[in-house]
């Protein structure tokens, strides 16, 4: 087996050539949009779908410094930078879609609570796994015309689309979580003169929380998946509903920072969960 | 030197009845579980135990013989088939304070330092989950604290161990904090179950000679499971001469008539 075969587990790369190789695939793509894009513009000046960086950066620069479509602002003469962000469509869009997001981030808590009470009270587990588990296999996108229906196209049934379809999985995730603890902690707390609650809150739950915590790493796709399904669905704001309307008129210029930008603020909250709970559980070994 | 029950059948008999109260006392105790459609598997039949106040039992035996079942039992994780047993003088239906437990593995709380782990028990005891929002609660914590410390330091660990977590201690370590997390609680009764089986021999003849002294200094009634005859000979046997005392230590091996034998022999 020579040295460098790329099919040898025991190879031993060094640093430099490893993080070079690391980066390869991102260059290769750039170069191939790149290319596909002089060569569009080269036989169509005017092209939309394979913008180049000029057009990127002029579609980049619609979305953060001006005003979006359906505001009526007019920015004064002397206006800063941060208040024509302010009033830009990336900036109404962020947040309509995260106050979506956090608001089921917010609903998934008691979520998160009852499935410590399924794994851990026998009574909650007789009366909730069955029909959790039984919902858990509804699929939640053929609940979405039910839940306009119910709700009406506004903000209720989006938030509900998202706890529909991420809470039962997460429920069950963390009721295993639960019954996984040992059963000696929890003997062992009992002897320490522990009540139920002291047991459930401060002895089960403190253990389950940096594992609910990566769960819900985890279950931030799915979260983002089923609101930009509603969102594209149903709604006048939002980052998706940028995302469907400019389709129509082929605004790729705007798509792509978009999308680009939605998988950063994704990697941001991941992120800053991971450090929350590294910085929270020193004991915690994954 | 060592009084042996052959069969769980026989009771004990105390020379010293009536003179000491009973710690746990097993009156009847038969436990056995269903194994297909028609078959019972029986455990334990007809056990009738007393223990009294201030001793040291080791429980003796082949694997799958019973002894941890019964633990369990006087610990009340579970439950006999029929017959009861009582701890303190009242019958044990759940788990509760009344004995402190040391489990041979997951007996500290990991997202707890050491010293957290031994002042959980007196600040739950006294104050649960809400009681911590009390005003006295802090003043309670400082003087548990160094309680804990001291027990520490008893236990022959620094005071700087106290704010290490147990996945950074050794396996003789994490059961030293163990049985002194289970002392904190001051409960007369202290069952341990295979406590030092994982540990490697060395290590456990420390914990085996810090049992002793700690059982000579505080006279808590041990219940001691071990698979093990040479820790249950080390433990069961008087490390001081003199005549057999019926309170202070007694064997049940289960079943195995070769093993009790031995014992009688070396002993």
């Amino acid at each position: 087996m020579p040295i460098h075969s790329p099919f040898d587990i025991q190879a031993r790369p060094n640093r430099l050539f490893a993080q070079a190789l690391s980066c390869l695939l991102f260059v290769l793509c750039i170069g191939i949009y790149v290319q596909t894009s002089a060569k569009r513009h080269h036989e169509n000046s005017e092209d939309r779908v394979v913008p180049n960086a000029h057009q990127l950066m002029g579609g980049i620069h619609t979305s953060v410094l001006e005003p979006a479509e359906e505001d009526d602002y007019l920015a004064p003469d002397n206006a800063s930078k941060w208040e024509l962000f302010r009033h830009s469509m990336i900036w109404k869009d962020t947040v309509a879609s995260g106050k979506r997001f956090f608001i089921s981030l917010l609903l998934l808590v008691p979520a998160v609570l009852l499935a410590l009470h399924i794994g851990l009270f026998p009574y909650f587990g007789a009366g909730f796994l069955r029909f959790v588990l039984f919902f858990d296999k509804i699929v939640a996108l053929s609940l979405l015309p039910i839940l306009f229906i119910l709700f009406g196209i506004d903000e209720a049934s989006k938030i509900a689309l998202i706890i529909i379809g991420v809470a039962p999985t997460m429920i069950l995730d963390v009721t295993q979580m639960v019954k996984a603890v040992p059963r000696e902690q929890i003997v062992k707390a009992f002897t320490l003169d522990a009540n139920n609650f002291d047991v459930a809150y401060r002895v089960v739950f403190r253990q389950v929380l940096p594992q609910v915590i990566n769960s819900l790493r985890l279950n931030l796709k799915p979260m983002m998946l089923f609101l930009f399904a509603g969102e594209m669905i149903a709604a006048s704001d939002g980052l998706a509903y940028r995302i469907a309307i400019m389709r129509r008129h082929m605004g790729m210029d705007v798509i792509l920072p978009y999308v680009l930008w939605v998988a950063f603020l994704l990697y941001l909250i991941d992120l800053s969960l991971r450090v929350l709970n590294r910085r929270m559980h020193p004991w915690f070994q994954s | 030197m060592v009084s042996v029950l052959n069969n769980p059948r026989e009771t004990l008999n105390n020379a010293h009845k009536g003179q000491q109260s009973t710690a746990i006392r097993i009156a009847g105790v038969s436990v056995s579980y269903p194994v297909g459609k028609k078959h019972r598997k029986t455990i334990l039949e007809d056990l009738n135990l007393e223990i009294e106040e201030g001793e040291f039992v080791v429980l003796l035996g082949e694997t799958g013989c019973g002894k941890s079942t019964l633990l369990r039992m006087i610990l009340g994780q579970e439950h006999p088939t029929s017959g009861t047993i009582s701890v303190a003088g009242s019958a044990v239906e759940r788990v509760d304070a009344r004995s402190g437990y040391v489990p041979q593995k997951y007996s500290l709380f990991p997202d707890r330092t050491v010293l957290d782990n031994l002042t959980m028990g007196p600040e739950t005891s006294r104050y649960h989950i809400l009681g911590r929002l009390k005003p006295g609660f802090r003043a309670f914590r400082r003087q548990v604290r160094e309680e804990g410390l001291k027990q520490l330091q008893h236990m022959g660990m620094q005071a700087s161990d106290g704010d290490k977590y147990p996945h950074q201690l050794s396996g003789g370590m994490q059961q030293r904090v163990a049985i002194a997390q289970a002392l904190m609680m001051k409960s007369r009764v202290l069952l341990m179950d295979e406590a030092f089986s994982a540990l490697d021999p060395g290590t456990r003849g420390s914990l085996q000679r810090l049992l002793r002294s700690v059982w000579s200094e505080l006279k808590p009634t041990v219940v001691f499971v071990t698979h093990n005859t040479a820790e249950a000979l080390f433990l069961g046997t008087a490390d001081r001469p003199g005549p057999y005392k019926p309170q202070q230590r007694m064997w049940i091996t289960c079943r195995t008539g070769y093993e009790t034998s031995r014992i009688w022999n070396e002993s």
